[in-house]
């Protein structure tokens, strides 16, 4: 009996290896991996499912309801774009494991905006993409340490940086809040890191600090800040956090009726998501908010008048907010990339092309990008708004002022940028 | 061990690690990267069916337990700069010592209780590193085993590293537990299951030998996730969701929770599930929707049919059979005896 056990252990393990590793034979390769005569192959990972795939799951629909429009209107030279999607559940190791079936089953050309920090960061050190000369282009994370060019060479950032965010933040508040006290609930991990050096070189003194680690955000926790800020008697709170965060805490504060000046970051400011979970509107009336593209509602604004409308007829009766934007944003300057990086783009023709061309794209930010040859950093400001009583953030002033500033400890100014106009029909030229 | 013939068995497992040498070489790289992947669930499989199918203990919170031995590896990699090997003898030490104390507390419960436990282990444990710094909170540590030696040549990927360390790694536990189990210990074990009054009868300190069952689980367990985080190359609490605690449990179900030699089939079937999946999907219309939330309905179903249909596992269903067919030739046999009374 025990000899048959072992020698079943044997064969079954035998039979299920042999199975499980079967050969699949290594094609003959194109001019570029996921480039075909007739296909550019891209791939992205971010959680479709999960606690934290709110709002984020809108994203593929966004930036294949762009590539859509651009396909039926001719591709890129001819070349139609196909997005594939992987769910990671916002989990490292799954977030590893469908990178890898992009790269090697899949093998697309590039990978487009995978979300998280730490998901990015595992698939930099596990899938090396720098190693195998993959693009990663417009990580959905505005971790600084992604533009790293030595840690991470072919990584492009898009998003503003944290600390970027956090001196434009210290600089309104030097100029509106002088001698106000002032409050922080960051979030306990690089994204909080990123804040806390933005936030001291602008030279903001904080009467209190909260962090959260992330995961642990909830109404029960909510409820133990705000017992914080209210016993350092607060007057202006910034919440630089995930949504979820900023959701529990405004909500929260909401029911206690607890209003201090509010001041909401970037990550956690998109309205309609804090909405969706039930806080009322107007709890975020008269708050402070950052964005780098224009409000989701502006319908003056092209970028938003085009994208909306496209987004509309590929998605009928979805919200258009913006991880939507952003999405389609990303999908738009994706698009000029691999237009301007030739008849027959590689991947090295497609990195060339955004470090010599990248900062001219146009797409819908009010802020300059930072691209060239020396420096992958995406986005490099914000304007700053105000949420009206239906919840929604609009300039202070009715017109964009734009302030733009970088990582390190250069100032920040008031930005001269001119956004490029729209190209005609919204493709590439 | 101990020296007499019947406990070693070791060619087997040389035997089996020749065969996946070779295959390592033949195929290409995601199926390497996919057959390391393979290794670390048997290996973690291969400690829930040494604690729940052996020692009769239910855990769901074996994905702390791993969780421990991958930030043990790692901390010890990053601060102490051990070779590899010691990451991963630390690992397994420093995951066991949590097993028994675990176990200490495991003793005295069962059932439900012992279950709801674990489970809150699973929960709580991961989220304890974000309030130590030298765990490195949320976005967790860099584990990096570092490449292949350069004289395995140029070509040697990454991946088959993995899958060589994952492998060897896998072959040696289970070679491990085999012999553990055959051992007057794993007689223990299986006696305490089946009637803890009896075995506390014939001798047997049932709570001593609890605790030893869950020590060497967690033991095994902490080298399943420091090779899982090898293969991701960090350690981070999201690495270690209460879902990959459901996840191996579910695996171990499929396997046969009373059979070692069956982990190798929740293991491929945790890994192939989602690309099978994705072939579905695609078969059936592109939908993200259908794509993202089948390999879960697949899994859940399996899981269904397999308690209803053989609830023991493939592998001792298989066992079963022949055992039936076995005894009923020799019933014949005897039958054909004139000595036998007749029935039927």
């Amino acid at each position: 009996m025990k000899a048959m056990n072992r020698r079943k252990l044997i064969s079954v393990s035998a039979v299920l290896a042999v199975a499980s590793l079967a050969a699949t034979a290594v094609p003959a390769q194109a001019a570029e991996v996921g480039v075909s005569s007739s296909v550019i192959k891209l791939g992205m990972t971010l959680p479709m499912t999960g606690a934290a795939s709110l709002g984020y799951n809108k994203i593929p629909g966004a930036a294949k309801a762009y590539f859509d429009y651009l396909n039926a209107n001719g591709g890129v030279n001819g070349r139609s774009i196909k997005l594939i999607v992987k769910d990671d559940r916002y989990v490292p190791t799954e977030a590893v494991a469908k990178t890898n079936e992009l790269i090697l089953k899949d093998k697309v050309m590039a990978l487009l905006a995978p979300l998280g920090t730490a998901n990015n960061r595992a698939v930099a050190s596990a899938v090396n993409p720098a190693k195998r000369g993959v693009p990663v282009l417009f990580l959905n994370t505005g971790f600084s340490g992604f533009a790293d060019l030595k840690k991470y060479p072919t990584h492009y950032m898009v998003l503003p940086s944290y600390i970027m965010e956090a001196k434009i933040m210290g600089k309104y508040i030097a100029e509106n809040f002088a001698g106000k006290k002032i409050g922080l609930l960051y979030q306990d991990d690089d994204f909080g890191t990123d804040a806390l050096a933005g936030f001291k070189t602008a030279g903001v003194n904080f009467t209190v600090k909260v962090a959260y680690a992330s995961g642990s955000q909830g109404a029960a926790a909510a409820a133990g800040w705000i017992t914080k800020f209210k016993a350092a008697e607060a007057d202006v709170v910034i919440l630089f956090g995930v949504s979820s965060a900023t959701s529990a805490m405004l909500g929260v504060a909401a029911q206690l009726k607890y209003a201090p000046q509010w001041m909401l970051g970037s990550v956690g400011g998109d309205a309609t998501t804090i909405k969706l979970t039930g806080v009322p509107a107007g709890v975020l009336y008269n708050a402070v908010g950052f964005s780098s593209v224009p409000a989701t509602t502006d319908m003056k604004d092209e970028y938003i008048k085009l994208f909306s409308d496209i987004y509309a007829k590929a998605v009928p009766g979805s919200a258009f907010d913006l991880n939507v934007l952003l999405g389609m944003n990303t999908a738009f300057m994706t698009a000029q990339a691999l237009k301007a990086a030739g008849t027959n783009p590689t991947r090295k023709s497609l990195m060339a092309a955004i470090d010599s061309k990248g900062a001219t794209f146009a797409n819908s930010a009010l802020v300059p990008l930072g691209y060239s040859a020396t420096s992958h950093v995406g986005l490099t400001g914000y304007w700053v708004g105000k949420y009206s009583p239906t919840g929604d953030l609009s300039p202070v002033g009715g017109t964009y002022v734009t302030y733009t500033t970088d990582s390190g400890a250069g100032p920040v100014v008031k930005s001269t940028y001119v956004r490029p106009a729209m190209p005609a029909k919204g493709l590439p030229n | 061990m101990r020296k007499h013939k019947e406990s070693s068995h070791l060619l087997p497992f040389i035997l089996g690690g020749v065969v996946l040498y070779f295959l390592s070489g033949m195929v290409d790289e995601l199926r390497v990267y996919q057959g390391a992947s393979i290794a670390v669930y048997v290996v973690a499989i291969a400690s829930i069916i040494l604690l729940t199918g052996y020692s009769g203990q239910v855990s769901l919170g074996h994905g702390a337990l791993m969780a421990i031995g991958a930030y043990a590896a790692a901390v010890f990699r990053i601060e102490f700069n051990l070779p590899i090997v010691l990451c991963f003898v630390v690992a397994v030490l420093v995951a066991a010592i949590g097993g028994a104390l675990l176990g200490a507390a495991a003793a005295r419960l069962s059932g439900p209780y012992l279950a709801g436990t674990t489970l809150a282990l699973a929960i709580s444990l991961p989220s304890l590193a974000n309030e130590f710094a030298v765990l490195g909170g949320e976005q967790g540590l860099l584990f990096d085993v570092g490449s292949a030696p350069l004289s395995l040549g140029k070509e040697f990927t990454q991946y088959k590293w993995f899958f060589w360390i994952a492998a060897l790694a896998a072959l040696t536990s289970m070679w491990l537990l085999q012999n553990i189990l055959r051992s007057r210990y794993g007689r223990n074990w299986r006696a305490s299951r089946g009637n803890e009054v009896a075995a506390q009868l014939a001798g047997i300190n049932t709570a001593r030998s609890k605790i030893l069952a869950f020590t060497i689980s967690a033991g095994i367990a902490g080298l399943a996730g420091a090779l899982l985080s090898m293969t991701i190359g960090t350690v981070s609490p999201s690495a270690f969701p209460l879902n990959l605690s459901f996840s191996l449990l579910t695996g171990a179900v499929l396997s046969g929770l009373s059979t070692l030699s069956g982990a190798m089939i929740g293991a491929v079937v945790l890994v192939a599930i989602p690309e099978i999946a994705e072939v579905v999907a695609e078969r059936i219309g592109s939908s993200e929707n259908i794509t993202t939330n089948l390999p879960g309905l697949l899994v859940s179903a399996l899981l269904v049919l397999t308690v209803l249909f053989v609830p023991n596992g493939p592998v001792e269903q298989h066992h079963a059979r022949k055992a039936k067919k076995a005894a009923k030739k020799k019933e014949l046999n005897i039958l054909t005896k004139p000595s036998m009374e007749g029935n039927t």
